[in-house]
């Protein structure tokens, strides 16, 4: 359900009025959806599903009690603002509350698409189409999503602030299966206009990678130079940022912890060729205008030639720390270089294509040190050329480490992975010496 | 018709009735009669536009959630999330659409978006999907338990939290964190087969975590709460030594800092339950999904090794091995009366593997035919009033050793291994053949007898290779319910609760890592 900005603005001011606490914040979100789900050349599962959430987050002095419901009506209304007022009265004191923030200025929000908002359920079948007509003419099987989708939120509170934006994404992926069961490949993307999303295309990739990793050869685990694809890359990156808090490197609990205690703010921990940043207004990858507690996002460093700039820090650690708050990210970019695919594989003499990787988790938080699979495709590269596919590998590996060993990189584009944490990504394609593959997968 | 659940009465604050009544009061905004006549009008509007199945879901999901962190309360919040959603199977193509407001004229447009939806896929409709004859249910079941945990004041959650997390600091802990989440799902399902369902369950679903931190060398050590997520009352809360485990596990934390890094080879692992049972959801459990062998997951779950060809053959196992599904186990998180397809669940258990050899899959309606099945054995789920239902996983367990046979007597069969508590870092690839999996704690075994902490370990594996290297078993007084709350499938993305029980298992030639880093240290 999606509610203008007027409407959001008034709910929010009705629920304000009836607030008796001390001071009260009020969260509003919303969204319509449409999707199609198809597996084996043919549709399994469509629907329409939209929702509306509203959060009534009081405080009496340093007490906070939050209640959530869908219901607009008065009676609800007012039972959600009481519920919450009760929960804060018996909640005991949180010594780390911080009072709600005045009004902000924020950037005006990119992430909305009209075209998007009025796509049907015939336009997502239509665009599906030429996907299973391409897997059926080659006698291979296409499974895909593609989701639609529109939300809004809003934020208010009693000292005045009130901020709104709306969103559009557009996801797509498919995975491609020979018959044989020895091939996959696999394609996906987002975007926030359903007009400029080619599903088509990626179906004829998708299509391409099954047919040209069929009846892999099984090579050795070890340390091997490899170019990762973009949807490796998201995944690393998303997984990455929420090692990024400065908390937990205050705290001694990260990669980020000095010995003996303090943070790594300022040191040298990541290649000179990486920088990492946020900005709602990316064109590639736009965000949503705030973030937490409706600080304004903004444009934020994180990495900056190799240099860590900034970790996330609340309000509260803020001001205990004497340091400027830094809200989460609304979106993430990795900045990229100029090189081609085809530039980048003439610089490997033995390596990996790695096109996919999958079920990410971690194994140790000290060094970031993460395992996952790769999937749906990898090529092994020789002398400057891919030669031939190979099985899947487990990896063992940090991206905090990776980052001191990437060697080249293609241009940043607007990416998608499984390990998504909710943010528009933009990394690119990278090549990176020593990427430690622990084990072989006979998965396909 | 299923008892009614009866609270045991706690002490209660007079705020907290208040709280709790406004709540209840929310949860019970329509009654039978009104769910009753929504679902006369979704079905009667999906058949009056050709549909020749149509199925009305109404939930109402309320939550309560409680976050300590050392001395005090991070987070106290409670919510309601309600709608309803309307399921259409048009000329065989499957239609869906879904709202929050229940009023007669949103479920009229809605079942009409259900329709509209499903005509647009139907171009891409090359197999129609045929549903079998299920029979009908008029019943209500609800989850018996001995205290609701939303009867239950907050102020008695928040002292037992704090308790524990500076039980952790007083045992040397630098950090602790410990979590409430309740949740109570009611849910209405009616189907244009005459089925009518109510069905209230409560799940209760601790997490928390000790870590301490060594300034000098720069280290720090986490050691998790062992204690899993049921579907339970408040009761299961009560009868759990939080502050015991917590500082208790800041002792093991200091000692996991001491610990000498493990050697990396061929080891023979006793794998407690507390661990076991997540092996088990990953390498048992998801590939006997039948959704994922019939190739409907293969853009984003997977697919699995484990296709019908192998179904009464596979040897998948060693003949100790016996994996039954249900959905009545008691403190069980897929413990249900009916699915949400409508199938009668409790009281329908099945092996998944019998003295080793893959017996059954798990499925949904529509999908039975297509192995020559003839009905889904009740395993679809939906973790929404939102979302469509889809396959998920029952209770999924392993069998006890019908012989006595104790954690020590597997212990004392080990020349050289390792005892593995508590699970940690999971992972297994899209076909469920290779796997890794860690744990909270690691002992190693030296002739029989457990030795000194180990760290760094984590296990990996292939399925079939790894069940057939089980070579012992716990017996029934060894047993432990595992689970998770949040086991993600299907696009969009549905989190499902399931529960694993798991008795201590010992597995031959391991292959063990050492995960640490040095070159990133």
């Amino acid at each position: 359900m999606i509610l203008g900005r007027d409407d959001a603005q008034a709910l929010t001011k009705k629920i304000l009025a009836l607030s008796k606490a001390d001071s009260c914040c009020v969260s509003i979100s919303g969204t319509e959806e449409r999707y199609l789900r198809y597996a084996q050349n043919m549709a399994t599962t469509a629907g329409s599903p939209s929702s509306l959430g509203i959060t009534v987050e009081s405080h009496f002095g340093m007490r906070t009690g939050s209640a959530t419901g869908s219901d607009t009506d008065d009676d609800s209304l007012a039972a959600l603002v009481a519920q919450s007022e009760q929960i804060a009265k018996l909640a005991p004191e949180n010594p780390e509350f911080m009072p709600p923030i005045g009004p902000r200025k924020y950037v005006t929000g990119t992430g909305f698409s009209p075209a998007t908002q009025a796509a049907t359920s015939d336009m997502l079948a239509a665009a599906v189409k030429p996907v299973l007509q391409q897997a059926e003419a080659k006698s291979i099987q296409a499974s895909g999503f593609v989701d639609i989708g529109t939300s809004f939120s809003s934020f208010g509170n009693s000292a005045g602030l009130f901020v709104y934006d709306q969103q559009s994404e557009v996801l797509h992926t498919v995975t491609v299966r020979t018959p044989d069961g020895t091939g996959s490949g696999w394609a996906g993307a987002t975007h926030c206009d359903f007009s400029k999303i080619d599903i088509a295309g990626m179906g004829a990739s998708a299509v391409d990678k099954a047919v040209r990793s069929q009846k892999p050869v099984r090579l050795d685990p070890g340390k091997y130079q490899v170019i990762l694809d973009p949807s490796c890359v998201f995944d690393l990156m998303s997984w990455m940022i929420s090692y990024f808090d400065q908390r937990s490197a205050d705290e001694g609990r990260s990669f980020a912890t000095k010995k003996g205690g303090g943070s790594r703010l300022g040191e040298q921990l990541f290649g000179k060729n990486v920088t990492l940043y946020s900005d709602p207004n990316d064109p590639l990858v736009p965000g949503t205008i705030y973030s937490d507690d409706g600080l304004p996002a903004q444009k934020q460093m994180w990495i900056e030639k190799g240099v860590l700039k900034n970790l996330q820090c609340s309000r509260y650690w803020a001001k205990k720390m004497k340091l400027n708050a830094v809200p989460s990210p609304t979106s993430l970019t990795l900045a990229g270089g100029t090189a081609t695919t085809g530039d980048l594989i003439k610089q490997v003499k033995r390596g990996l294509l790695i096109t996919r990787f999958w079920y990410i988790r971690e194994v140790d938080p000290q060094t970031v040190l993460l395992t996952g699979l790769t999937r749906d495709g990898v090529f092994l590269i020789e002398d400057g050329a891919i030669s031939k596919p190979v099985c899947n590998f487990r990896f063992n590996e940090s991206p905090v480490a990776m980052l001191n060993k990437v060697v080249a990189m293609g241009p940043s584009v607007r990416a998608y992975g499984e390990e998504s944490v909710g943010l528009p990504v933009a990394v690119p394609q990278l090549l990176v010496d020593d990427f430690t593959l622990s084990s072989v997968s006979d998965a396909v | 018709m299923g008892g009614c659940a009866c609270a045991t009465l706690l002490p209660s604050a007079l705020f907290l009735g208040e709280r709790n009544a406004l709540a209840i009061a929310a949860a019970e905004k329509l009654d039978l009669p009104a769910k009753l006549k929504l679902a006369g009008i979704a079905i009667d509007t999906a058949k009056a536009g050709g549909a020749s199945y149509a199925d009305f879901r109404l939930c109402r999901y309320q939550t309560e959630y409680l976050e300590c962190r050392e001395h005090r309360l991070e987070e106290s919040s409670a919510g309601v999330s309600a709608g309803f959603a309307v399921r259409v199977l048009l000329d065989g193509t499957w239609g869906y659409a879904s709202s929050p407001l229940a009023t007669e004229d949103e479920v009229r447009r809605v079942a009409a978006r259900a329709l509209e939806v499903a005509k647009a896929s139907q171009p891409l409709q090359t197999r129609k999907f045929v549903l079998e004859d299920l029979p009908v249910y008029n019943d209500s079941w609800d989850m018996p338990m001995k205290a609701d945990p939303f009867v239950v004041p907050s102020d008695e959650k928040i002292a037992r939290m704090l308790a524990a997390t500076e039980a952790a600091l007083k045992a040397g802990a630098n950090y602790a964190t410990l979590s409430f989440a309740f949740v109570r799902e009611e849910k209405f399902f009616a189907s244009s087969s005459g089925s009518r369902i109510q069905q209230t369950r409560v799940r209760c679903m601790p997490d928390g975590e000790v870590t301490v931190v060594d300034e000098a060398t720069g280290r720090f050590s986490s050691r998790a709460s062992l204690a899993a997520p049921r579907g339970s009352g408040y009761d299961y809360i009560l009868g759990y030594d939080f502050a015991g485990e917590f500082a208790k596990a800041a002792e093991q934390a200091h000692e996991k800092l001491k610990a000498k890094p493990v050697t990396p080879g061929k080891y023979d692992l006793v794998l407690d339950p507390t661990n076991l049972w997540l092996t088990i959801h990953e390498s048992v459990g998801h590939p006997t999904e039948l959704d994922r062998a019939l190739g409907w997951e293969a853009n984003f779950a997977g697919t699995t090794f484990c296709t019908p060809d192998k179904l009464g053959k596979l040897q998948y196992g060693s003949k100790l091995m016996n994996i039954v599904a249900d959905r009545s186990q008691e403190g069980g998180l897929s413990t249900v009366g009916y699915d949400d397809d409508g199938v009668r669940a409790i009281g329908s258990e099945f092996h998944i593997i019998e003295d080793g050899v893959f017996k059954n899959y798990q499925m949904a309606i529509g999908q039975a035919q297509l192995i020559g099945q003839p009905r889904s054995n009740g395993c679809a789920f939906a973790d929404s009033w939102d979302s469509f239902p889809i396959q998920r996983m029952p209770n999924v367990s392993l069998q006890p050793n019908p012989k006595p046979c104790s954690l020590d007597d597997l212990i004392g069969d080990v020349k050289h291994g390792i005892y593995i508590i508590g699970n940690n870092s999971w992972s297994i690839d899209q076909q469920r053949h290779n796997f890794q999996f860690s744990g909270q704690l690691f002992y190693e075994i030296r002739h029989g007898k457990l030795g000194p902490m180990l760290r760094d370990v984590a296990y990996q594996g292939s399925t079939v290779e790894f069940w057939n290297s089980l070579d012992g078993l716990g017996d029934k007084s060894t047993y432990f319910l595992g689970g998770a709350p949040n086991c993600g499938k299907g696009q969009p993305e549905q989190t499902a609760p399931v529960s694993h029980g798991a008795v201590p298992g010992l597995f031959r030639g391991v292959n063990v890592l050492n995960t640490e880093r040095k070159d990133l240290s």
